[in-house]
């Protein structure tokens, strides 16, 4: 799964450093905003299933890859 | 009535109803005449007979509605600036249009606020305001219809924005089509307002609702960043009229809790700025049982839309792709060939616009002005007509009276919704100094842009990481472009292939990333 996340987030920041870097702010490196926020739990939900609404995620709780990744397993 | 006359009546109807509606505060339409009429007073004391027109410089406070009415009452255009913007793109804008007068509604900073010209402060604007209260500007001080009411700037392929003249006459056709549009016979309606005023888009959200004494209900870019609170706020909105892109339409689709328990007086959906795409139209029917769905098209140049149809539910299922729209009926909708001769129905060629809603031309750019504005005589339903025309780099096809747009014919692309040249990004990109050359590629699913990504040679080897080389390439180029502008993706390359004419290969290029 964790594999999976990663390359969703790969697509849509166009770098490894979102692999590299899990605690880098993805906001404020301008890899992730709004629409990429949506990219990623549309691509979360169709390749793994879970359904994430963009209303229930606060900003805060997935702005590094760790984060993403952690909340994503308390799912 | 003109359209200032009409607006002005609903204080003297219903004085106390809402026209604006923002962050839980509101503004009453006694309020908004009062306040723009001692605004306008002000105004024609202090700049008498000179009319140049006034920047409006803010986000969605209600002041941006005060200021814009208070500039056309007084005989001046407005040109309304996003507080979004980068510091060296409101330069260029307000260097361009030679203003003598900056109206502060959000602060400027210290950067942009020298030059040649006044700032007014939010503070002195209201001591100015509360000064001239129970003032009133004569009706011949006003904007006259064929006279500047508005100028939006647009991305320009050179690099620096073209501001779009929009006069009276223009704006009331539209107004009066628009009404027609919605078939709202009533008035006290909410429109949502989503795009930022400097986009062409809240002329349509913006005016429909004050012309017909409703509600406007504006949204900002911290609640569209955070669902939830964007959420929070439709749950309370009222919102009749949704008056959107339709990617701002998609994004919010993408919660399941976008739909008729949200938003229960939903009746009308307009959508303009790009292409609806047939899944999106399909889903908004499953989401809201009672709404109508009206897809629009136009560019800035001819007054926000020219063609519209009500999609219903059939339709989405059985025209794919779907159009765009019958023009209305003070304008007519040309198919040329490359020569500007027009091609047989159903024949794809560049898109020409001509009627009441074409644009006078491009602000203090003539040159600009010639390349694609033009007086024509053109048949007009069995007579000669001598009218305005322009022509869009937009191809397309008319069908049975029914216009489908295909795409663009130069490098201009809708990203979100917004207009951007591409060649404005790369020369952005090319001037940094360790830049030597530059493209950038619209990557594109089902037809529709997704993001941009930029393919950049750089003259030199940085001491950096490439992710870091990267970052430093979007922080610098968001001090010259606005946010929507920023490549998503940028690819650091050796070179760029070039066809066999020494153009750039943007085939090859985009097969070479992917």
């Amino acid at each position: 799964m964790e594999e999976k996340i990663l390359e969703i987030l790969e697509a849509i920041s166009g770098t490894d450093e979102v692999r590299n870097d899990r605690d880098l702010n993805l906001f404020e490196a301008g890899l992730l905003d709004s629409l990429g926020v949506i990219e990623l739990l549309v691509g979360i939900e169709e390749q793994l299933g879970i359904k994430i609404e963009p209303t229930e995620v606060d900003r805060k709780e997935i702005d590094t890859t760790n984060k993403i990744l952690s909340y994503i397993a308390k799912r | 009535m003109n359209l200032v006359e009409i607006i002005d009546h609903y204080a003297s109807v219903c004085p106390d109803r809402i026209v604006h509606s923002y962050r839980g505060s509101s503004l009453t339409y006694l309020q908004l005449k009062e306040r723009s009429d001692a605004l306008a007073s002000y105004l024609i004391d202090t700049y008498g007979e000179d009319k140049t027109p006034i920047v409006v410089f803010g986000h969605k406070q209600h002041e941006m509605l005060i200021c814009f009415l208070a500039c056309v009452k007084s005989g001046h255009a407005y040109i309304p600036i996003d507080e979004s913007l980068p510091v060296q793109r409101i330069r260029d804008i307000i260097e361009s249009s030679r203003t003598k007068l900056v109206l502060e509604v959000s602060g400027l900073g210290s950067e942009t606020a020298e030059g040649e010209f006044h700032v007014l402060s939010g503070n002195e604007m209201n001591s100015r305001i509360e000064g001239y209260l129970g003032k009133k500007p004569s009706v011949e001080s006003q904007v006259q219809k064929e006279e500047t009411y508005y100028i939006i700037y647009t991305s320009g392929s050179t690099g620096k924005p073209k501001g779009v003249q929009i006069t009276l006459s223009n704006l009331e056709s539209f107004v009066g089509w628009g009404l027609g549009l919605c078939s709202l016979a009533g008035t006290g309606e909410v429109f949502l307002n989503q795009a930022p005023f400097s986009f062409d888009l809240s002329v349509m959200d913006l005016y429909l609702a004050l012309a017909s004494g409703s509600t406007l209900y504006s949204i900002d870019k911290t609640m569209i960043a955070n669902p939830k609170e964007l959420f929070a706020f439709f749950r309370q909105s009222g919102v009749s009229v949704w008056v959107s892109t339709p990617s701002f339409a998609e994004m919010c689709l993408a919660d399941s809790g976008f739909n008729e328990e949200l938003l229960p007086a939903l009746k009308v959906l307009l959508f303009c700025g790009e292409t609806l795409s047939n899944n999106c139209a399909r889903k908004l029917y499953q989401r809201f049982s009672d709404v109508k769905v009206i897809n629009s098209y136009g560019p800035t140049e001819a007054t926000v839309a020219v063609t519209a149809l009500h999609v219903d539910r059939e339709m989405c299922e059985i025209i794919e792709p779907l159009p765009v729209g019958y023009v209305k009926n003070d304008c007519r909708i040309l198919i040329v060939d490359p020569e500007g001769v027009p091609v047989a129905e159903g024949d794809r060629g560049e898109i020409v616009i001509a009627g009441e809603s074409v644009s006078p031309g491009y602000y203090r750019n003539q040159e600009m002005t010639a390349k694609a504005f033009s007086i024509r005589t053109i048949d007009w339903t069995g007579h000669s007509k001598t009218v305005r025309t322009y022509r869009t780099g937009d191809e397309g096809y008319l069908k049975e009276g029914l216009l489908y747009y295909s795409g663009r014919i130069d490098f201009q692309i809708k990203l979100n919704g917004f207009r951007i040249e591409l060649e404005d990004i790369e020369n952005n990109l090319r001037k940094l100094e360790f830049i030597e050359n530059a493209v950038v590629l619209p990557i594109r699913k089902e037809d529709k842009v997704q993001y941009l990504t930029a393919v950049a040679v750089l003259n030199r080897k940085l001491e950096q990481k490439e992710f870091e080389t990267v970052l430093f390439i979007k922080n610098e180029l968001k001090k010259y472009l606005p946010e929507y502008m920023i490549p998503r993706k940028i690819v650091l390359r050796e070179s760029i292939p070039m066809t066999v004419n020494g153009k750039i290969n943007r085939a090859k290029l985009l097969e070479e990333i992917k």
